[in-house]
């Protein structure tokens, strides 16, 4: 139990007592005073101790009867008075106490206390995430478990009681705190070893801001993931030091920009977050003229990759709210709408992108688009994940969810780093590099193959740990053969290698292996299968290496 | 001022009075010790210590420290009483002079408890 509870308890147990205290003692003085009549009538005065004991019994309802001698009518009279007086003090107190066990401010206290342990049990590393919400949940459901713990601040206690129901395995402890609270913060573990990093996607950058200060102050060393909209606000992150700031417009900036003038960089990308590994004609951006609806911070973050792109656009400032109020309709699409849509050029241009705060005007304003110009290619900005089965019903080209970029970058950036940086590393390449690489794993791991990483280690790679501990010469060419015949090839490409701060992106097949090389590998299930048995068993691995026959 | 400092303040000095009164006489002689003074005593301390109970500073610790202290020697007393009356069916010197003494000691504890409470008051600006 911890100190504070205690005194909450104490607190509250005054007055319970000292009802119990009075009442009992004005019912056991009463009964010494009143003279009693002993089994031969003699009159007999009953001493403290009897009085005590017959009040005891009396107060808690236990009743054994008069004693120590049968009442006279006297006594009776206080007793019956005493009874009342006594069980209601009494059953006041341990009502009391009930509802001191309900009580909301014990309850916090005594869930801080749990929350706190639950953090400190944890001995695994583990992430903080600030605010409960459609992002966060997508990151703990993916990231929960693999190789890091989660615990959750949130000052919305009904998000909290969303995040118990869910039922996480492991356990992502949660609690209700204002994370802005640098004592929330400590409660949540932020001076603990192994907590590795915090993270603060809130909508409003002031917010993530103020976190971002004082988690730099209370914990050096923790990686600060945190989202940033607006350039002032990235400029000042970058200034306090912070290499892990996330901004979803950016990022779909950026892929505007691959997207058109390097579809393959694309691809890559698009791929390492779940897309399939190939282009398909529905996919490619049309060159032409783009049409943007909506000047918010979407708007503008696509503008700014056509603009790089060096693509003609006209971009309309459209704000939504304005449109609701002034037509008092979510539906797009009147006279006045379709002439301004029209003078926008629609039916000459490639490309409508519809990028306001609303969902059902971006629908509207891109069907309309499409009956004035069946060939449009459209892209919509989708706010809440709710509307996602609409959205794909309605055959748009494609849909940009600010919150599942943001959750996915974030993903990325915890759980495959290897990945994060070979996209960073294909955007230096021209769109005829990524052209080759995407034949190439095409033709060896098939049209949607996956991608692990790894860490050349002990617990990793035990077998092929040991050879090179006695300084044997590896190469990444042996580990590609098959262990059923080893003039065979396994169907795997090393795309990456990063050993300590070098990265050799589509590193040689002649190249040395060493201890802790970290390895970002393209492969299906079995194949990838196949190489962690080579790595891991010395017999396989002897024989990849021709030590021995099979 | 306020009504709960006049009640604990009031309490804590009841309870030192209360317990002398008791105390006083001469200790092997039992019939100057009256049980009301005893059983008067008890009570006040008890409301006493549940008025002490749950001030967090050093101070309200160390008063309820006291206070219990003086519960746990009166009570001492009082079933010493007791178990001699009904037990050894004798009250002798030393069953009286132990009923006395604890009740002493509790003395003790009531004046420590006073004089930090006195002391808490002076040292108060206001």
């Amino acid at each position: 139990m911890n100190e504070q509870i205690v005194w909450i308890v104490l607190k509250r147990l005054r007055t319970p007592f000292l009802v119990i205290i009075i009442t009992f003692a004005i019912s056991i003085l009463g009964l010494v005073l009143i003279q009693g009549t002993d089994n031969n009538g003699q009159p007999y005065q009953m001493t403290f101790f009897d009085a005590f004991y017959f009040v005891t019994y009396m107060a808690s309802t236990i009743g054994f009867g008069e004693a120590p001698y049968t009442f006279n009518y006297e006594q009776r009279m206080w007793v019956s008075f005493a009874i009342y007086f006594t069980v209601i003090g009494w059953f006041y107190g341990i009502g009391a106490i009930v509802s001191l066990i309900q009580d909301e401010a014990l309850k916090k206290a005594l869930n801080r206390n749990s929350f706190r342990n639950h953090v400190r049990n944890i001995n695994k590393p583990f992430y903080i995430i600030l605010g409960y919400n459609g992002i966060t949940k997508s990151i703990i459901d993916r990231l929960n478990g693999k190789d890091y713990r989660l615990v959750v601040l949130d000052k919305d206690d009904e998000k909290i009681d969303e995040l118990i129901l869910e039922n996480f395995y492991p356990n992502v402890p949660g609690f209700v705190g204002d994370a802005t609270n640098q004592k929330m913060l400590k409660i949540a573990g932020i001076h603990q070893k192994n907590c590795v990093g915090i993270i603060s996607l809130f909508e409003d950058d002031m917010v993530n801001s103020k976190i971002a200060t004082i988690s730099k102050l209370l914990n050096k060393k923790i990686d600060i993931i945190v989202k940033a909209t607006s350039k002032a606000q990235l400029e000042h992150f970058r200034s306090m030091n912070l290499k892990h700031v996330k901004n979803p417009f950016d990022i779909i900036s950026k892929r505007i920009y691959y997207g058109i003038t390097a579809p393959y960089i694309w691809l890559l990308e698009m791929w390492m977050y779940g897309h399939i590994l190939k282009l398909k004609k529905r996919d490619q951006f049309p060159r032409g003229k783009y049409i943007i609806y909506g000047k918010g911070r979407m708007g503008r973050a696509i503008q700014e990759g056509l603009q790089k792109a060096g693509i003609e656009y006209v971009i309309e400032d459209f704000d939504s709210q304005r449109y609701i109020k002034e037509k008092n309709t979510t539906i797009f699409g009147d006279d006045d709408d379709i002439k301004r849509l029209l003078k926008l050029g629609v039916k000459e241009s490639a490309c409508i992108i519809a990028a306001t705060q609303n969902d059902l005007l971006n629908l509207t304003i891109l069907n309309k688009a499409k009956q004035l110009n069946p060939n449009i290619f459209t892209m919509a900005r989708e706010n809440s994940l709710d509307d996602l089965n609409i959205f794909q019903a309605s055959k748009i080209n494609k849909i940009y969810i600010v919150e599942k970029i943001l959750a996915d970058a974030t993903y990325s950036y915890i759980a495959r780093p290897l990945a994060d940086l070979f996209i960073q590393e294909a955007r230096k390449k021209d769109d005829e590099w990524a052209k080759v690489i995407v034949h190439m794993l095409n033709n060896i791991t098939g049209m949607n193959p996956m991608y692990f990483e790894t860490k050349l280690n002990d617990a990793n790679a035990y077998a092929l740990t040991l050879r090179l501990q006695k300084g044997e010469n590896i190469t990444l060419a042996d580990l590609r053969r098959s262990r059923a015949n080893r003039n065979e090839m396994l169907h795997v490409v090393f795309l990456l290698l990063k050993r300590e701060d070098e990265i050799y992106l589509m590193p040689d097949a002649r190249m040395n292996l060493k201890i802790d090389d970290e390895l970002l590998i393209v492969s299906d299930e079995e194949n990838y299968d196949d190489f962690e048995y080579i790595v891991n068993n010395i017999y396989e691995l002897e024989y990849v290496l021709g030590y021995r026959d099979l | 001022m306020n009504m709960h400092k006049i009640m604990s303040g009031s309490f804590f000095i009841l309870a030192m009075t209360v317990n002398f009164g008791f105390f006083y006489g001469e200790p092997t002689v039992l019939e100057q010790h009256s049980s009301y003074e005893l059983f008067a005593a008890i009570i006040v301390n008890l409301i006493a210590t549940v008025l002490k109970l749950g001030d967090r500073t050093q101070l309200g610790a160390v008063l309820l420290a006291t206070s219990i202290v003086a519960d746990i020697q009166l009570i001492a007393s009082a079933t010493v009483w007791a178990f001699a009356l009904y037990v050894i069916n004798d009250i002798n010197i030393e069953a009286a002079t132990a009923i006395v003494s604890l009740s002493g000691g509790a003395l003790l504890a009531n004046i420590v408890s006073v004089i930090l409470f006195v002391g808490d008051t002076i040292k108060s600006k206001r």
